[in-house]
């Protein structure tokens, strides 16, 4: 029998990504034993909270999650209150500030909209991790190009990206190691093809070394690295969503009729027969 | 939850496989419940209506053929699991677990109902042929005065992480004189990810007025390919306009100003404040 926590990834990899939380709530009641493990390996949707000190609205998830509260990255609290709730050090809570305006820029000049969020924690060999958060939704009556789009009129959509990283220093260089997740979500309701979602995510690692020159150099560093992930898993996600899964629903029917393909083909072959004669 | 509420909870999850992969579910839920004679008691129902749902086909018995299994080809109780091949007007048992077929019966069936349900079938061979590859249709007679057409065609390709569904019925009732359809597509693509495709459409049919004859299941077959054309190049639409225009519209390829981000000078306030300064803002300017 193999592990049970490798089957429930497995399982959560099979079973529709529509259905994330609910299936991911059943597998925790079935083993409720093997709860931090499991909510720390499945990336779920981003909730979207508000700050109440500042108004500015966040994004939560298992990292900035302590117990049942949520901390925001622009007031350092928690919601709900929390007293002892598990803060960054100074020093890096500093970082984390600079990091979260860095990244809110890059998310205004590539989502033109959505919300951000940039976590750190300090790790216990000296280093530290972080998980940087986009996320933007598109909603039936928010058309930004303007254009009439009779298709777009009952489309939803969403894009959210979650990229965890581990940091550590070697001298005058750092060394950072990336997982990324993008859950993208489209969907098409009673269009002129029915009811339509494609939905999921795909995920990719990567391993990056930087020059270091001081505490700041790890926010362009990091930034490169993201930047470079999102526009490499952006062609992907183009490419297994539109190219992949459009490509497998043609080849289950094929539109031209297959009996007459091969009677053409055949026909070809003969008149190819009579030239050559 | 105590024993029976787990396995009712991973019964839930088992329905949701994706085509192809309900042994790879079932072998991640063994693993997870631990109690394969609890898990085998539980699933059952599980299992059937997962079969029924996605039109699972088995080779019929003393036959070269594959048939689906549907409700409308039920004989008997729910719980006998007896199951009816029209075409060679055998009846089998249907283990839900193995997907084999047993304990074949000849029955007895309405000639006159035959007639036009054999002209559906051969017509709709003949279609399934042209459009599909490894396709299967099967048509049965549920009661009196009805036949339901259904098909399937599976791609399995675990190799390269992915598997797809087709599925198409259609319900002709000679009373009402109506035919109502629904088409159904699942896609599933895996490779370092999970993403999955679900369609549903309702394509619109009328009964040819000779009803029933050989012409009229040939022309409803007619109809059906349109249809399912249409549907497909709907589909290919929309395709195109997720990936064109609302793709772009959640994020785009670059900025604005067609660069990659120059990080070096992305101190956060200083490019945030350029930025509403280039677009006429006057915070800080």
């Amino acid at each position: 029998m193999g592990d049970v926590l490798d089957s429930m990834l497995d399982l959560m990899r099979r079973l529709p990504p529509t259905r994330i939380e609910e299936n991911l709530d059943s597998l925790l009641n079935i083993c409720p034993e093997y709860a931090d493990d499991l909510l720390g390996s499945v990336d779920q949707p981003l909730k979207l909270l508000t700050d109440k000190a500042s108004g500015r609205e966040y994004l939560a998830c298992d990292y900035n999650r302590d117990g049942d509260s949520y901390r925001s990255p622009w007031s350092n609290e928690y919601d709900p209150p929390l007293e002892d709730g598990t803060v960054p050090s100074s020093k890096l809570r500093r970082l984390e500030i600079a990091a979260n305006d860095a990244f809110d820029t890059y998310r205004e000049m590539y989502y033109e909209g959505g919300v951000s969020s940039v976590f750190l924690w300090d790790q216990d060999d000296g280093g530290f991790a972080g998980v940087v958060l986009f996320k933007k939704i598109i909603n039936p009556d928010q058309n930004p190009s303007g254009e009439e789009e009779e298709k777009a009129e009952n489309s939803t959509g969403s894009w959210q990206s979650i990229h965890v990283f581990e940091a550590s220093e070697r001298g005058r260089s750092a060394h950072y190691k990336l997982t990324s997740t993008i859950m993208l979500e489209m969907v098409t309701k009673t269009g002129e093809a029915g009811d339509v979602n494609l939905s999921g995510s795909l995920t990719r690692q990567n391993e990056v070394d930087a020059t270091l020159s001081d505490q700041s150099s790890h926010i362009a560093n990091t930034g490169r690295m993201i930047e470079d992930m999102e526009i490499k898993m952006r062609n992907l996600l183009q490419e297994v969503y539109f190219g992949k899964t459009r490509d497998i629903v043609f080849d289950l029917r094929s539109i031209e009729g297959m009996e007459r393909a091969k009677q053409q083909k055949a026909l070809q072959r003969e008149l190819v027969g009579l030239i050559k004669r | 939850m105590n024993p029976e509420q787990r396995v009712a909870a991973a019964a839930k999850l088992l329905v949701q496989s994706p085509p192809g992969e309900i042994n790879d579910c079932l072998t991640d839920i063994r693993v997870i419940i631990d109690d394969d004679n609890r898990l085998q008691r539980g699933i059952d129902q599980a299992l059937r209506e997962y079969n029924i749902a996605q039109f699972v086909t088995v080779q019929a018995p003393n036959a070269d053929h594959q048939i689906i299994i549907s409700d409308a080809g039920l004989i008997g109780s729910d719980e006998d699991n007896r199951f009816f091949d029209p075409r060679t007007k055998t009846s089998f048992l249907f283990d839900h677990l193995g997907l084999a077929a047993s304990e074949p019966r000849e029955e007895e069936v309405d000639e006159d109902a035959e007639t036009f349900r054999a002209a559906l079938d051969s017509a709709a061979q003949e279609y399934i042929n042209d459009h599909y590859r490894d396709g299967v249709a099967s048509v049965f007679v549920p009661s009196s005065g009805k036949f339901t057409l259904q098909l399937v065609a599976n791609r399995y390709n675990p190799a390269n992480f992915w598997s797809g569904r087709w599925r198409s019925k259609y319900e002709i009732d000679m009373d009402a004189k109506t035919v109502k359809g629904v088409i159904y597509v699942t896609v599933h693509y895996y490779e370092q990810g999970n993403v999955q495709l679900t369609t549903e459409y309702t394509p619109t049919l009328s009964l040819p007025p000779s009803a029933p004859s050989t012409q009229a299941a040939k022309q409803l077959l007619l109809q059906i390919a349109e249809q399912e054309n249409t549907y497909q190049s709907a589909l290919s639409d929309t395709y195109q306009d997720l990936g064109e225009k609302r793709f772009k519209t959640l994020r785009r390829a670059l900025p604005m100003t067609r660069n990659k981000i120059d990080w070096d000078k992305v101190t956060g306030y200083k490019l945030g404040a350029e930025l509403t300064a280039s677009r006429g803002g006057n915070i800080g300017s």
